[in-house]
Formats: structure tokens, C-alpha cells, sequence
């Protein structure tokens, strides 16, 4: 019989050739794709231009790193989106794990709608919400806000993540509250100190989630915050492309994509498995 | 009992006022705007007039308009038919047993979590370059000139370009979805089909197919809602104007209600606008109950 299954296997291998064929080139030209960005941020634009940049003849330019980080104001916008991302992933989770963990424990009218308002949030394109919110901003005298970015962020956010934190709560067995009871403790204390710690992983996972939508979101941020000084990086990446192309400055722009991309990559590097976690429970659910 | 009210109330409170405020609230107010003829998109609403479906007559009598949804819907079916293939490909392909499955899946989904900005900056930059390219190089080396010569970002390439960098980048999230159902196929049918003999073609159509049915539908509707928020590849292959090739309708509706400055030729229409948005909307809709119902329906057959 193992031997059997052995065979079946090596069977196996021999018919995936065609997929071990395809998904290889796939992955290397994922590889190459970035691969490059990440040389040419170490060339020169006539190195570029000349085909002739993997081979590094005037060394590594890492000043194209440094022109970008402070002239074309790429740590202005990395500082603000760094700050916007940790304060709302903070603050989503503060405000959707209590939401989740009531609609998973009480039964009370309209549970169930509310749920599936959630998870309908889903599906609302930004292009249908986009305007009114800008008319109430506007006349609020709130545009190029930091604080309604991070408000916008957070809002956009709460209802995907108590959906997906909902099915955590579920999962936890009852008894915990019922000790908690029987040791005096209120139902509060007991969320707080007992089953919000309990779920962290769901947090984990959901924050890194979060922590990637929101670095990369372009549309809302693009819209809400048009001075330079409180764009995240997506938008200041994008004027940055637009501008380089007049002032010829390639080396200095690849730079930026890279400074750009960076954090998500590495996030990604470490924590893949997690994310694509997330994907998967989110999607399935919806 | 008492107590617990207090602390659904309390608890429920800051996540139902994100959701009315940001959700709820715009989507009743963009609805009834749609039927307003309405100039500025803050002008307050005793300067609204009614007029009915007049914004709706009006975008589909625009040109480019009825050109952007030309666009999305050559997206939505020929990306789609496209993505949804590789992405089931790739996904059947690392859950049958393949080395390395997990380093290839987290590769194929990478480009998900680059911005998109990047991503894009990319392949306009790098892959379609007609004198240092990707794809120059490789038709060079193999002397096929006049694809090497090719200007893959021309007027009369640039929509299939730009779609190609799009899906490419899609591919990776629908395929996790396919996996994640795949991988709750139970293991011994298809043992129990590989021994009696049923080949790869036979074990996919007759086993993975049918399991997938509630995935295809998450996948169609998501793909769908991905669809209708297409704005920032179109931006990044046509920078500074609208172009018939790359406009979709959130880049039109970006175009009369926001204004960027190098345009002069449309209006500011944010009656329109919001007509767009509402038609999106229905297109999200519609796509969910059409798939809710091919569901069902397949339940009741089994």
C-alpha cells in the first residue's frame, strides 16, 4: 500500500508538470517585477534608460533614497500614513471586538439585521458615499483634517472587522462568562478581561488586514486630503509620479515606489500566512 | 436582563454610528441627490431641483460615459473570465499536492497588499517600456521585432494593457478563495476517485466543480464590486485626461463632481454623479441576487 501511494505520488508530480511549469513563471515574473523597481531604485535614469543598470558600473546610488526621503517630501507622507494606520487599526479594533462580541452573545431584536447591515458594507462602492460625505466635510470646513482621515478610516473599517471578529466570539465557549459570573465579576469586566484577550488571534489577523487596506486606500484619502502636508503615501506616491515625469528624475522615483511599498512587503514577508488567513475566513463568510 | 441592555447599548453604540454615518446616511443622500439636478456637490438642498431621471437620460446620452461602462463591461467579462480561470488553475494546481504550495500562494497574492499605485508604476515603467522593457526584451531576444517594437501603452492597446496589469494583480486574492474551499473538499473522495482511476480532468469536473458552487458565487459577487470601484488603474494609464480607452465610470464621476484641473471638457454635474453612483450600486446588486439565485437553485437540484 506505500508503496503504492508512492508511486501515485510520484504519478502525481509527473502530471503537475504543467502547473509547476506556469506557477513557476508566475512567481518569477512577480519577482522580476519588483525585483527591477528595487534595482532601479539604485541606478541612475540614464542607467535605466540604457539597459545597462544590473550591472551597478557607477556603484549603488542609495542618494536616490535620500533625495526622495527629503526632497520630494516622501517622509512627510510616510510619517502621516504611518500615523493614520496605527491610530485607526487601534482604534477599529477598540470599537468593532465590543460590537462583535455583542451581536455573537445576546439575543435581542434586530441582532440579525444588524449583521447582515455589516456585511453589506462590503459591498457599498466608495463611489456611492463619496459625495455626501464630502458636502458635509466641506461645510464642516473639515478638508485636509488629519483627524477626519483617521475618522474616515476607522468608519470605513468597523463594520468589516466586527463581522469578521463576530465568528471569533461565537467560537468561544459560554462558560468563561459563566465563571466570571459566579466570581462577581460584571459583564463588562469579564469582555474586557477575559474574552477580548481570548480572540486575539482574530485581532492579529484582522489588524494586519486592516493595517495593509488602509496604508494602501487612495480614493477617499485622495479626495479628503489634497495638501501635501497630510497626504498618506498613496496619493503623495501618485503627484510624485506625475511630477517626475517632468523633472526626469527616475532613480528618485523608484526610490519612493520602494519606500512606499516597503512596510506592506515586509508585513507581508512575516506575516503571510495570517493575511492570507484573513482573506480566506472574510471571504467565505461574505 | 436590565444590566445587559445597558451594555448591548454601550457596546453597539460607536460601530452603529460608523456604519449610519459613513454608510447608511451617503447612500440614502446619493439616492435622492440622483433625482436632484444639483451643480456643486455641496451646494446645500434648497438649491436642489428635482427633475426625475434626467440625470440618468443625460449620462447615457454622454458619450464617454456609455463608453466607461463599454469599459467595465469588458473588465468585469473578459478579465473576469481570465482571472477566474487562472486563479482556479493556479489554486486546483497547489492544493493537488504540489511542492512548495505554500511559498507559490503567498507569491501569487503578493501584489495584493503593494499599493496598487506602485504595482502600476510598474508595469507602465518597467513591463510595457518600448525601449528598455520587459516585454521588449524578451521579443528582442527572441527576434520577433515588430512585437519588440510594439507600443503596448498606444491608443489601440492601452484598455487590454491596463486590463492585463489589473488582473494580473486579482489573480492571487480569488485564488485564495478557491482554495479555501478546496481545501474543505473532503480528502478521501478524491483519494477514493484517484485509486478507482478517475483522472485529473475527471476528479476536477466531477468533485472540485460541484463543491465550488458557493465559491464561485463569493468570487463572481466580489469581482463585481472590485469591478465597479475600478478608478485607479484608469488614472495611472491615463494620467492627465480622460481617455476613451481607460475610463470607467468612477473616473467620469470623479471628472464632473471633483473637477481635476486639466480638464475643460466636461461639466460639473453632481446631480449626474450621484446617478452613477446609483447605477454601481444596482450593478453590485443585481450581480448578489443574480448568483444568490443560481445558488439556490442548485440546492434544490441536489
Amino acid at each position: 500500500m506505500a508503496k503504492k501511494l508512492r508511486s501515485l505520488d510520484h504519478h502525481t508530480q509527473v502530471r503537475l508538470i504543467p502547473s509547476y511549469v506556469l506557477v513557476v513563471t508566475w512567481a518569477i515574473f512577480t519577482f522580476v517585477l519588483i525585483g527591477w523597481v528595487f534595482f532601479a531604485s539604485f541606478s541612475t535614469s540614464q542607467e535605466i534608460f540604457s539597459d545597462s543598470m544590473f550591472k551597478f558600473e557607477s556603484g549603488f546610488h542609495f542618494e536616490n533614497y535620500i533625495r526622495a526621503w527629503n526632497t520630494q517630501k516622501v517622509s512627510v507622507y510616510f510619517m502621516n500614513s504611518l500615523m493614520y494606520t496605527v491610530v485607526s487599526c487601534t482604534s477599529i479594533i477598540l470599537i468593532a471586538s465590543p460590537a462583535a462580541y455583542v451581536l455573537s452573545r445576546f439575543k435581542f431584536r434586530g441582532n440579525l439585521s444588524i449583521q447582515s447591515l455589516l456585511a453589506s458594507a462590503l459591498g457599498i462602492p466608495a463611489i456611492m458615499i463619496v459625495m455626501p460625505l464630502f458636502s458635509l466635510v466641506s461645510r464642516l470646513r473639515l478638508t485636509n483634517n488629519r483627524w477626519l482621515l483617521i475618522f474616515l478610516y476607522i468608519a470605513m473599517n468597523v463594520p468589516f472587522t466586527t463581522f469578521f471578529l463576530l465568528a471569533f466570539f461565537k467560537s468561544l465557549s459560554t462558560t468563561y462568562e459563566e465563571a466570571a459570573y459566579i466570581d462577581g465579576c460584571s459583564p463588562m469586566g469579564t469582555f474586557w478581561r477575559i474574552m477580548f484577550p481570548l480572540v486575539q488571534p482574530g485581532i492579529i489577523t484582522v489588524t494586519v488586514f486592516n493595517f495593509i487596506t488602509i496604508w494602501n486606500e487612495y480614493f477617499m484619502s485622495m479626495i479628503f486630503a489634497n495638501k501635501p502636508k497630510v497626504r498618506p503615501v498613496s496619493v503623495g506616491l501618485f503627484n510624485m509620479i506625475q511630477a517626475m515625469r517632468y523633472t526626469g528624475d527616475w532613480g528618485g522615483m523608484f526610490a519612493s515606489v520602494v519606500i512606499v511599498f516597503l512596510p506592506t512587503f515586509l508585513l507581508y514577508i512575516f506575516l503571510s500566512e495570517r493575511i492570507i488567513q484573513g482573506v480566506t475566513a472574510g471571504a467565505i463568510k461574505g | 436582563m436590565k444590566k445587559n441592555r445597558t451594555m448591548i447599548i454601550i457596546f453597539l453604540t460607536p460601530a452603529m454610528i460608523c456604519y449610519l454615518l459613513v454608510f447608511l446616511y451617503p447612500s440614502i443622500r446619493t439616492t435622492i441627490m440622483s433625482f436632484f439636478a444639483v451643480e456643486s456637490v455641496s451646494d446645500p438642498i434648497s438649491t436642489w431641483s428635482f427633475n426625475g431621471l434626467e440625470n440618468y437620460r443625460t449620462l447615457f446620452n454622454t458619450a464617454i460615459f456609455r463608453q466607461s461602462m463599454r469599459n467595465i463591461a469588458s473588465i468585469w467579462l473578459v478579465g473576469g473570465i481570465g482571472v477566474m480561470v487562472t486563479a482556479l488553475f493556479f489554486a486546483v494546481s497547489l492544493t493537488n499536492g504540489m511542492k512548495f504550495s505554500k511559498f507559490f500562494r503567498s507569491v501569487i497574492y503578493l501584489p495584493n497588499v503593494v499599493s496598487a499605485i506602485a504595482m502600476g508604476t510598474m508595469w507602465i515603467n518597467y513591463v510595457y517600456n518600448s525601449s528598455y522593457g520587459l516585454l521588449h526584451d524578451i521579443f528582442a531576444t527572441l527576434g520577433m521585432t515588430t512585437l519588440s517594437e510594439t507600443l503596448w501603452t498606444g491608443p489601440d492597446k492601452l484598455f487590454w494593457s491596463m486590463l492585463v496589469a489589473y488582473s494580473f494583480g486579482m489573480v492571487g486574492y480569488h485564488m485564495l478563495i478557491f482554495m479555501a474551499s478546496i481545501e474543505q473538499i473532503p480528502k478521501d473522495y478524491m483519494e477514493a476517485a484517484q485509486i478507482e482511476g478517475a483522472n485529473v480532468f475527471q476528479r476536477f469536473f466531477h468533485i472540485t466543480l460541484p463543491f465550488l458552487r458557493g465559491c464561485f458565487r463569493t468570487n463572481i459577487v466580489m469581482w463585481t464590486v472590485f469591478t465597479v470601484a475600478f478608478f485607479v488603474w484608469g488614472q495611472l494609464f491615463s494620467p492627465v485626461n480622460l481617455s476613451n480607452a481607460t475610463v470607467a465610470p468612477m473616473n467620469y464621476m470623479y471628472e464632473i463632481v471633483f473637477g481635476s484641473s486639466a480638464s475643460t471638457t466636461t461639466v460639473r454635474d453632481s446631480g449626474a454623479g450621484a446617478a452613477v453612483g446609483v447605477i454601481m450600486m444596482i450593478i453590485v446588486i443585481i450581480a448578489f441576487s443574480a448568483t444568490n439565485l443560481i445558488v439556490k437553485n442548485d440546492d434544490v437540484e441536489l
